[in-house]
């Protein structure tokens, strides 16, 4: 117990010590010390800016206005893997379902590694999940916790807790040969939603359970029949959760791509090109249709070509209106 | 007298996506269709109510995002190429059809239509936006507000100033566009935890709208269900979805849109004629997209599809909207005997929905407001403000979390392909609270910085990314936006905290990503 007591408040002695790091500006340097992708050159480049970054941040002490002239520092290309801190952020998926992201300090696990030496290699990586409904949580006064095993170079973990309506947090730590659990960071608490009613009345606004329960199954369009029973149930969580009358959000605009089955198609269909010249002052007709030339006189018009016979009266009048030529070809197209 | 009452919401966004580095951007195609084939048939349908005096009721959310994607000059006149491009294919299109009058009569249909989308963007001076105004002046239309960027609020549970910036930076921007305070939020995607009503509360939001369960499960028990608003601790009116009526028009099995006489959207000339031909009104790379311009109708489950033929969608759309009002009527009537009050049905959809996917959609609407409106008197439609200042009283109770998305939760924007951003998204999002605390009055370039890191903090929070690395198509769009906004946000922290921000750099990105003119960094706390 009391080594675990000290370990804890090494440990909150750590997170001080962190807050403190995170203000000045030697955290980023050391940060930016560590962007792999840096080549040399731009490392240096990168040195040097960070260098003139800090006087100007003792500048700004004095700022009147004047902006520091500094070479502009490069963009990042890529979002950093981590941030250089102990945290564990937990989010609700659904009724059963919480999801946890957490970092933690290479420091951090150097000092575990030196207070626990050989124990620390045997520990398990565990995430505890305490159930905190309806309490302030100090650590210890949870209604009840479960471990799940995980590796060292997890992340982050989708756990399914089982129990809609609750309140839970997350602790990543190490649990020891001896059965000592050494918490290292700890999550947010977060709660599941109720997966069905509550069973809490409003004694101004009582309703009996059978209109209720009528109501319910309206609400969720699925008639007027009084709905009992687990099928019912079944129905509706069927209903809810399938997805079925989900808001296609963007998709409805995205244009979606059909994904077609594997099946084998093929399509032909045919088009007829009329083309032709003549004065570029002339005026042309197609089929009777007066058609626009070019400015050098030429034509050409497109056209889908069904099955059948298409006759294409060309015809072509001088400027004058003194000369007229019509040719007409004659087009049969069959399908076999 | 009614029995009831029938409040009909639109919910339109999209999110912000400009790119004037570009000549052409694949992804603004989202933006010139639905301007063609939603926004301006709507504005077109509310037009002719007007006109005939019919007096309609309807709630419709603009999204910060699209608002300013309506009033931005560079997507106007871009927009304004694009249907010029349009008119110039559909009359290509009626000459090469000319042999085939099944088809020849819908390349006319669609010039028509295309000459009419122009013309009412040109009435408007190129915005929209200026049409939903005057509908609301009239008292017809009641526009509410939406999320900033449409960030989905459940997974900023840890970060809540970023919740407070998108609902501030939203209502600021509302009045600045609508001259008003807006009265209700449309949350992005009905996302709603326990104790956002108190946010909506300061900015004086008087309702918001979850999903059916939300109100279902909200504790105590909600007394009518989803068939009257519940009010939050906070004194904030919330609405529940009802999903008969949703499953009507949402469902892709039993709903209308699926009819065999409507038209099928997946049978698009951009991938159906000859290359060489098309090559001019696809993506300039060759990729072939949609044009707008589509042949067939539904027909059947198969891949044979016969022409569209509009006056039978047109029978088919009007028997549709009489059997959705037929429907609410029962509906209402069995309800008010059980109830022994009269319901709400609070129907939403997704504005895009009506025409672009579903091409009669807004004609469906016309149909169906008309028909409730001058053909019977048990339904009454009603907008939700005007409800709440007629029935005041109301039952209190915490809804419960819940979306409208896949599995009514937070899955769609939390699961294996997207849930590495929120390590990025919460950590840019701390910053930004810890720059707002150390600058608390700042002025020049120091607070053009500040401004700019919060507009690129909201973008990347669109909900919108998350939602299509979730479902694959434009993944790369999706991750390349996300990861962009969020690097611009950390160099200008980064800059910042620094002292040393370039402005020539700072003036691309304010030049790139525009948005919200007049926004406050301040609002992140």
């Amino acid at each position: 117990m009391a080594i675990l007591r000290r370990i804890k408040s090494r440990l909150k002695d750590l997170v001080t010590t962190k807050k403190k790091r995170a203000r000045s500006t030697r955290k980023t340097k050391l940060e930016m010390k560590k962007e792999e992708k840096l080549t040399s050159t731009q490392m240096e480049k990168t040195e040097k800016t960070i260098g003139l970054q800090e006087t100007s941040v003792e500048k700004t002490k004095f700022y009147t206005g004047e902006i520091p002239k500094v070479a502009p520092r490069t963009m990042p290309q890529e979002l950093p893997e981590r941030y250089g801190e102990d945290k564990m952020v937990a989010q609700t998926r659904d009724p059963w379902w919480i999801h946890v992201y957490w970092e933690i300090k290479d420091s951090t696990l150097q000092r575990l590694k030196k207070e626990l030496k050989d124990d620390f290699y045997k520990a398990k990586r565990i995430l505890r999940v305490y159930d905190i409904s309806n309490i302030i949580f100090d650590g210890t006064n949870a209604h009840r916790f479960f471990d799940i095993h995980i590796n060292d170079y997890a992340n982050n973990w989708y756990i399914d807790t089982a129990g809609p309506g609750r309140s839970w947090c997350v602790d990543w730590g190490l649990l020891l040969s001896d059965g000592r659990f050494i918490t290292v960071v700890r999550s947010n608490p977060v709660f599941t939603p109720l997966e069905g009613p509550s069973w809490i009345t409003d004694e101004e606004w009582m309703v009996p359970e059978e209109i209720f329960a009528r109501l319910y199954g309206m609400g969720f369009g699925l008639g007027r029949s009084s709905p009992v029973g687990k099928a019912w149930q079944e129905r509706i969580r069927r209903e809810l959760f399938s997805g079925i009358l989900a808001s296609p959000g963007i998709t409805s605009v995205s244009s979606p791509v059909k994904i077609k089955e594997r099946k084998f198609w093929l399509v032909v269909n045919t088009e007829l090109i009329v083309y032709g010249a003549t004065e570029p002052d002339a005026t042309v007709y197609v089929q009777g249709r007066k058609i626009q030339l070019r400015p050098d006189g030429t034509f050409s018009l497109r056209f889908a070509l069904p099955d059948g016979k298409q006759v294409i009266p060309v015809r072509g009048v001088s400027a004058d209106k003194l000369e007229e030529r019509t040719i007409t070809p004659i087009v049969t197209k069959e399908t076999k | 007298m009614n029995k009831g009452y029938l409040c009909l919401v639109l919910h339109s966004h999209l999110p912000y996506v400009r790119h004037p580095e570009y000549e052409d951007f694949l992804e603004e195609d989202w933006f010139y269709e639905a301007v063609t084939e939603t926004y301006i048939p709507v504005i077109l349908v509310i037009e002719r109510w007007l006109r005939d005096k019919v007096n309609f009721r309807l709630t419709m959310s603009l999204s910060p995002t699209l608002i300013s994607m309506l009033e931005d000059p560079l997507l106007q006149e871009r927009y304004l190429k694009h249907i010029n491009k349009l008119i110039e294919l559909a009359h290509k299109e009626v000459e090469r059809t000319r042999w085939q009058p099944e088809f020849q009569n819908l390349a006319t249909m669609y010039l028509a239509r295309f000459y009419e989308a122009r013309n009412t963007f040109e009435r408007y001076n190129r915005n929209l936006v200026i049409a939903f105004k005057n509908f609301q002046d009239l008292g017809k239309l009641e526009i509410i507000t939406c999320a900033a960027t449409h960030g989905y609020l459940p997974l900023m549970e840890i970060i809540k100033p970023s919740i407070r910036a998108q609902v501030k930076v939203a209502v600021n921007h509302y009045e600045k566009t609508f001259g008003r305070k807006p009265k209700g939020i449309w949350l992005p995607e009905c996302g709603f935890s326990p104790g956002y009503d108190e946010i909506l509360k300061e900015v004086g939001l008087k309702y918001f709208f979850v999903d059916a369960h939300g109100v279902l499960h909200a504790t105590p028990r909600p007394k009518y269900g989803v068939f009257a608003p519940v009010y939050c601790k906070s004194g904030v009116a919330c609405f529940g979805r009802d999903l008969e009526s949703s499953k009507a028009v949402w469902s892709s099995i039993e709903g209308y849109p699926g009819d065999y006489y409507y038209r099928e959207f997946y049978r698009d000339i951009g991938f159906d004629l000859d290359y060489e031909y098309i090559r001019s009104y696809i993506h300039p790379d060759g990729i072939r997209i949609n044009t707008g311009i589509k042949y067939y109708r539904i027909t059947g489950p198969t891949d044979y599809k016969e022409p569209y033929i509009p006056h039978l969608a047109q029978e088919k759309a009007a028997e549709h909207a009489g059997n959705f009002m037929f429907n609410r009527q029962r509906q209402i009537e069995y309800l008010f005997d059980f109830m022994h009050k009269k319901p709400i049905i609070v129907s939403p959809y997704d504005a895009e929905l009506f025409g672009h996917w579903w091409y009669e959609g807004p004609l469906w609407l016309d149909f169906l407001i008309r028909k409730i409106v001058f053909d019977q008197n048990i339904i009454r439609l009603i907008t939700p403000s005007e409800y709440l200042a007629e029935n005041p009283r109301n039952q209190v109770v915490t809804p419960s979390l819940s979306s409208w998305g896949w599995k009514g939760y937070n899955e769609m924007w939390l699961q294996g392909a997207n849930d590495w951003i929120y390590r990025h998204l919460h950590k840019a999002s701390e910053r930004m609270t810890e720059l707002a605390k150390e600058f608390s009055n700042t002025n020049g370039l120091l607070r053009r910085a500040l401004n700019q890191a919060l507009r690129e903090l909201l973008l990347a929070q669109s909900s919108d990314w998350a939602f299509i690395m979730g479902t694959g198509t434009h993944y790369h769009y999706a991750v390349k936006r996300t990861k962009e906004h969020l690097l611009r946000f950390m160099r200008l922290y980064e800059d910042i905290k620094a002292n040393c921000i370039d402005e020539n750099w700072l003036a691309e990105i304010e030049y790139k990503d525009n948005l919200f003119p007049d926004i406050d960094y301040r609002v992140h706390q």
